[in-house]
């Protein structure tokens, strides 16, 4: 479905909004970065932004392959699906609960595809691994093109971000499966914050642990509400949430980086905006990296995408072989 | 670094930022003053800054601060961040540096980003809880505050 939307270098062209006299010269620059992903855009600036407090690489780099790490952050992808099948037994068994004592495939549902599929989609989004010569997609806009410091509080600055952008989404879905799937990421989140400080940064003490999950539990409320208000109202107001939380309210932060940002994020929120919610909730849902352009659909193109869809999960619906754990009664036709 | 051009583009984008709405609520740090003061150095080169005063002594606060060390993120003090505050950036502006800031704050002040992927009423008034945007906005721009039932409303069923 990304393939759709996403188009590198695309050529598609946008119209020119009416522009002001006064700065014409500025426009016609403008008009030129529409084409652009965040990435290049951000290349474009020049400007040495370096937080005056100099880079922090304090980060202390996890190994992949650690013992502390749990399973299924280790794993990429493709081996996590051979990992995790379940027996034959164990899906009989879970087919006798759905059907006969109403357990909710939703709801359970829920667990492993928000506490661990959509955990690891964003808190991959900014994590440096020791045994990755290659950063990813994420850390490199984040850390190099942003020049934003490596360290741990910026790793959770980034990974709460995006759990945001997942937030938005689930709102959208029925009430309570939505607050389920929102519970779940962080739930985990927090978790992994409690061993990560625990056993990556050697804090020792429980109190003082404590006291580290208290103020992220404040930051997440701060940000989740500040990205809010910019979400509604306007691009201003979230570039100025952005820059408090994730800029760290840096003085010398460069516009060019900021306006990238915003419009990464909203990027972000439309791929999102036209997934039905089946699709988000089965997981098929994974981040544009932010060196690839997301083109606007038009409408015929979103009505295509939308047919093809239903009749993808029609079909799934309508066989009478599909598995009770693969069916879903949330709606694919949004 | 400081001849006619720049100084005059320095000018307009302090003009601009002048112009930007004020925050709603107030936060740890105001964008809109701190980036005024930031250009209208480039404006205005032999325009004095205020001095800040220089105090070597402990005070209490600080001293509390030592001793809980979890008040700022990760264990930095208050005094460091204090430091980091206060630091003046050095910064070397040309004409397009000035101009690529001044185009993209333009465009974050049109909404460009928010028209051009427009995630509709899908998003803005999501199915699970059609009202919350809406509620937080009267809340912040105090159009309608919430009342002890409607907070309670919001505690017991979530929406």
């Amino acid at each position: 479905m990304l393939r759709n939307i996403v188009t590198q270098n695309s050529k598609v062209c946008f119209q020119k909004q009416a522009f002001d006299r006064s700065i014409k010269n500025v426009y016609s620059l403008r008009y030129q970065s529409f084409k652009k992903s965040p990435e290049e855009q951000v290349k474009e600036s020049k400007l040495d932004s370096e937080p005056i407090e100099g880079n922090l690489n304090k980060y202390r780099k996890i190994k992949k392959n650690d013992k502390s790490q749990p399973e299924d952050l280790k794993l990429r992808e493709n081996d996590l699906k051979k990992a995790f099948k379940p027996t034959s037994f164990q899906t009989s068994v879970a087919s006798f609960l759905i059907k006969y004592l109403g357990v909710n495939v939703d709801r359970v549902r829920s667990g492993p595809i928000a506490g661990s599929y959509y955990y690891k989609e964003c808190s991959d989004q900014g994590l440096i691994y020791e045994d990755d010569v290659k950063l990813s997609k994420g850390c490199e806009f984040f850390y190099n093109d942003l020049k934003l410091p490596k360290t741990f509080s910026q790793w959770y600055q980034i990974h709460i971000l995006h759990v945001w952008i997942l937030f938005v989404r689930m709102r959208a879905m029925p009430f309570d499966i939505g607050k389920n799937y929102q519970k779940k990421i962080i739930d985990r989140t927090f978790e992994e914050l409690e061993r990560k400080l625990k056993e990556e940064m050697n804090v020792r003490s429980g109190r003082f642990i404590d006291n580290y999950l208290k103020e992220f539990n404040s930051q997440l409320r701060g940000c989740i509400f500040a990205y809010d208000e910019g979400f509604y109202t306007d691009d201003y107001t979230l570039a100025k949430a952005l820059w408090r939380n994730l800029f760290g309210g840096r003085k010398n932060v460069d516009f060019v980086h900021l306006e990238a940002c915003v419009r990464y994020v909203r990027s972000q929120l439309y791929v999102l905006s036209k997934m039905s919610d089946r699709d988000f909730a089965l997981g098929n849902f994974k981040f544009v990296p932010a060196d690839q352009f997301v083109r606007p659909l038009s409408p015929e193109e979103y009505e295509e995408m939308k047919k093809e869809v239903i009749a993808k999960y029609e079909k799934i619906d309508n066989d009478p072989n599909t598995k009770p754990t693969e069916k879903s009664k949330l709606r694919y036709d949004n | 670094m400081s001849n006619q051009n720049t100084r005059a583009l320095a000018t307009r984008i302090v003009n601009f930022i002048k112009e930007l709405p004020e925050d709603r609520i107030q936060h740890y740090a105001d964008f809109k003053n701190i980036q005024l003061q930031r250009f209208a150095k480039v404006a205005n080169p032999s325009m004095k800054t205020e001095d800040t005063k220089k105090n070597d002594g402990l005070s209490l606060s600080d001293i509390k601060d030592m001793l809980t060390r979890t008040k700022s993120p990760l264990g930095l003090q208050k005094s460091v961040l204090k430091k980091f505050a206060q630091a003046v950036p050095q910064e070397n502006w040309n004409e397009t540096l000035l101009t690529q800031q001044l185009s993209a704050l333009d465009s974050l002040k049109n909404n460009t980003y928010k028209k051009m992927y427009d995630v509709t009423d899908k998003l803005y008034k999501p199915e699970g809880n059609p009202q919350y945007y809406q509620r937080l906005y009267d809340e912040i721009t105090g159009k309608s505050k919430e009342n002890f039932f409607t907070a309670m409303r919001t505690v017991f069923t979530g929406k």
